[in-house]
């Protein structure tokens, strides 16, 4: 097995769930550092919160007065451990069911509230 | 067989997406200002765009991942951000200068205020992305965008001087009214040279779930379909200069752009530059807020796709309904379409750089399209492009202060 | 011997010395590899890819350009180390250091 390339292959992939469906993009990666052994890949974290972290404290400011504005105080950011990762290819396959993400809570947020209260919406392929 | 049938819809796609609302405008008001002496920069316009669709269509057949996707994986989120504000912006200026194309062909066909039909399109449109695939959308805007071929007629039938308009061909310069005639020339390369297209290109690559084996197919539709649009952009232009410009007409109004085809075909002239104006923007309107909605989607991950119902990808869907909506809000207020379109053309002219330099890197990258990076020509053309982008930016503004009417 | 958790985002680019204080380039990537021991599924980090870019390594830490400059010019004043993890002290991740001084470390064949 060859060695994976954190910020090339890793760092903004493409998720996919078990199912192959996109669950977001690897918008930080976590490495546990403890002297005398090699850092350790520990987490994968899904959410607006890191991505916007990764722009600046400014940024960071004005997404939470912005989310304030719609009385949004909660993140939704998902951690994953690295050892849910089942492939490393164009995607990388987490062994996790997105229903369980936190990340994806947006998603089922408005498809309960908003799309399936619009005819047309349900089902699978159109 | 099938292969032939794609090839045949992509190139019809691509005639019918390549004029609307802002070919229309910019070619026609600068045939009525400078007779065809712009015609080059259509040209210039047309291959340009031809060179980027072919290799963001490239990307997404040899890499299954599209543009937008790419620009997230290999540039990282900030660098990220810069290109999805500038596009997500001056698309939406492109946006709701379509919804008044269609607006305003709806008022002259019923004399009803263009104002009150920005909504009612919208959402049509919305109903159509709604429960719509992606062939239906593709398919539908490529064969009613035919009628587009009426500009054609309408300036053959006009009789202009070939030679002169093969001297148009060629770049030239003008001794009076510089400003103007560049300001011109900025916004055609904007209408013909617009990110939201390459993007979409992108993107439709995927859902039509193109491989290497369409590399083929990818250049042929990237290649004639422009080809034949710009075509239509510059029978637009010759009309044009043959109807308005003798008659010393600067194009303030749509009602004037009918004109250039009433003039040569009559009655059905224009009645069919009405619908040729109405279902050009009305496929745009689609294209663009779709281009839209893919790049949010793929930049940030979410499940996407036409093909997909709503309840598979709310996020994905739920953008395209909101812009779409707020799209409407201009011309709903009453904001004057063809400057609403002018303004936009030079934004997207503007906004260029951010989309076009990064394929420098990307087309060259070898991890990414495996044997089928660049060849030298592409990249001589890629590298002319570029630059071409930045003149466009630094002169973007002086133009629309100097020369903007 | 407590663990810290770093971001990887925080350590791409940071500017790496030697022990001698003598600038070596910025982290530009993680190469990591699964570990055998125990569930035999943890990935470390094997490798730390630090490059250097001569003049334009003072503006070259964001991707974008890094990449850009590197299409464009076969930068002759570009080079390339991989540091293995023992050799790199990220007690302070924002200060990275070599253990070694510079001309005892490998030069890597990519660039």
């Amino acid at each position: 097995m060859g060695a994976v390339h954190l910020a090339h292959d890793v760092l903004d992939a493409q998720l996919v769930d078990r199912v192959q469906e996109k669950i977001g993009r690897v918008d930080a990666l976590l490495l546990e550092i403890e002297a005398g052994r090699p850092p350790r890949v520990a987490t994968i974290v899904i959410g607006g919160a890191a991505r916007a972290e990764r722009v600046g404290r400014w940024f960071v400011a004005i997404r939470r007065a912005w989310r304030a504005m719609f009385g949004q105080r909660e993140e939704h950011v998902s951690r994953i451990p690295f050892d849910k990762v089942r492939r490393i290819g164009d995607t990388i396959e987490l062994d996790v069911e997105e229903r369980s993400l936190d990340s994806e809570h947006l998603e089922r947020w408005l498809k309960e509230h908003v799309v399936c209260r619009i005819p047309g919406a349900g089902g699978e392929r159109k | 067989m099938k292969k032939w049938g794609e090839v045949a819809l992509g190139v019809v796609t691509s005639i019918g997406g390549f004029l609307e609302v802002g070919s229309i405008a910019t070619s026609t008001q600068g045939g009525a200002e400078f007779g065809y002496r712009l015609a080059w920069v259509l040209l210039l316009g047309t291959l340009s765009l031809g060179f980027l669709m072919e290799m963001t269509g490239r990307l997404a057949a040899v890499s299954k991942r599209t543009y937008a996707d790419l620009l997230r994986e290999r540039f990282g989120y900030r660098f990220f951000l810069l290109p999805l504000v500038a596009v997500f912006a001056v698309s939406f200026l492109v946006l709701a200068s379509e919804i008044g194309g269609v607006s305003i062909a709806l008022q002259m066909a019923t004399g009803i205020s263009f104002s009150w039909w920005a909504i009612p399109v919208a959402l049509l449109g919305w109903a159509l992305l709604w429960r719509g695939t992606f062939g239906i959308v593709e398919k539908g805007t490529a064969l009613l965008g035919l009628v587009a071929i009426v500009f054609a007629v309408g300036a053959l039938k006009l009789h202009p001087a070939w030679p002169a308009v093969g001297r148009g061909l060629l770049p030239s310069a003008p001794s009076e009214n510089r400003a103007r005639y560049w300001y011109l020339a900025v916004s055609i390369l904007g209408a013909s040279i617009s990110p939201y297209l390459y993007l979409f290109y992108s993107a439709g690559a995927i859902e039509d779930e193109w491989t290497i084996e369409h590399l083929g197919v990818n250049r042929v539709t990237a290649g004639l379909g422009n080809l034949f649009g710009g075509l239509l952009s510059v029978a637009a232009l010759i009309a044009a200069a043959l109807v308005l410009a003798p008659r010393g007409i600067r194009v303030d109004r749509y009602e004037q752009i009918a004109m250039v085809l009433a003039s040569p075909l009559g009655r059905a002239g224009f009645v069919l530059f009405l619908a040729t104006l109405c279902i050009t923007c009305f496929g745009s309107t689609l294209e663009i807020v779709l281009a839209i909605a893919y790049m949010l989607a793929q930049g940030f991950g979410w499940a996407w796709s036409e093909n997909l119902k709503p309840g598979k990808d709310a996020r994905f869907a739920m953008s395209y309904t909101v812009v779409l909506l707020l799209a409407a809000v201009p011309i709903a207020i009453g904001m004057n379409p063809l400057a609403l379109t002018n303004v936009s053309m030079v934004a997207t002219a503007a906004s260029l750089p951010v989309t076009v330099i990064p394929l420098l890197v990307l087309m060259n990258d070898g991890d990414i399209l495996l044997n089928h990076t660049n060849g030298w020509p592409s990249n001589i053309a890629l590298v002319i492009i570029a630059l071409l982008s930045v003149v466009l930016l630094v002169a973007a503004l002086p133009l629309q202060l100097l020369g903007g009417g | 011997m407590s663990a810290r958790t770093v971001s990887l985002e925080d350590l791409l680019g940071r500017v790496v010395h030697d022990v001698e204080g003598r600038r070596i380039g910025r982290i530009e990537e993680l190469e990591a590899e699964i570990e055998l021991e125990g569930d035999g599924n943890e990935y470390v980090v094997t490798r730390f890819g630090v490059g250097r870019w001569g003049p334009f390594d003072a503006i070259a830490s964001g991707l974008f350009v890094q990449q850009l400059v590197r299409r464009i010019t076969r930068a002759t004043s570009y080079v390339r180390y991989s540091i293995p993890w023992d050799r790199m002290d990220l007690t302070d991740p924002e200060r990275p250091r070599v253990t070694c001084a510079e001309r005892e470390l490998a030069r890597s064949g990519d660039g």
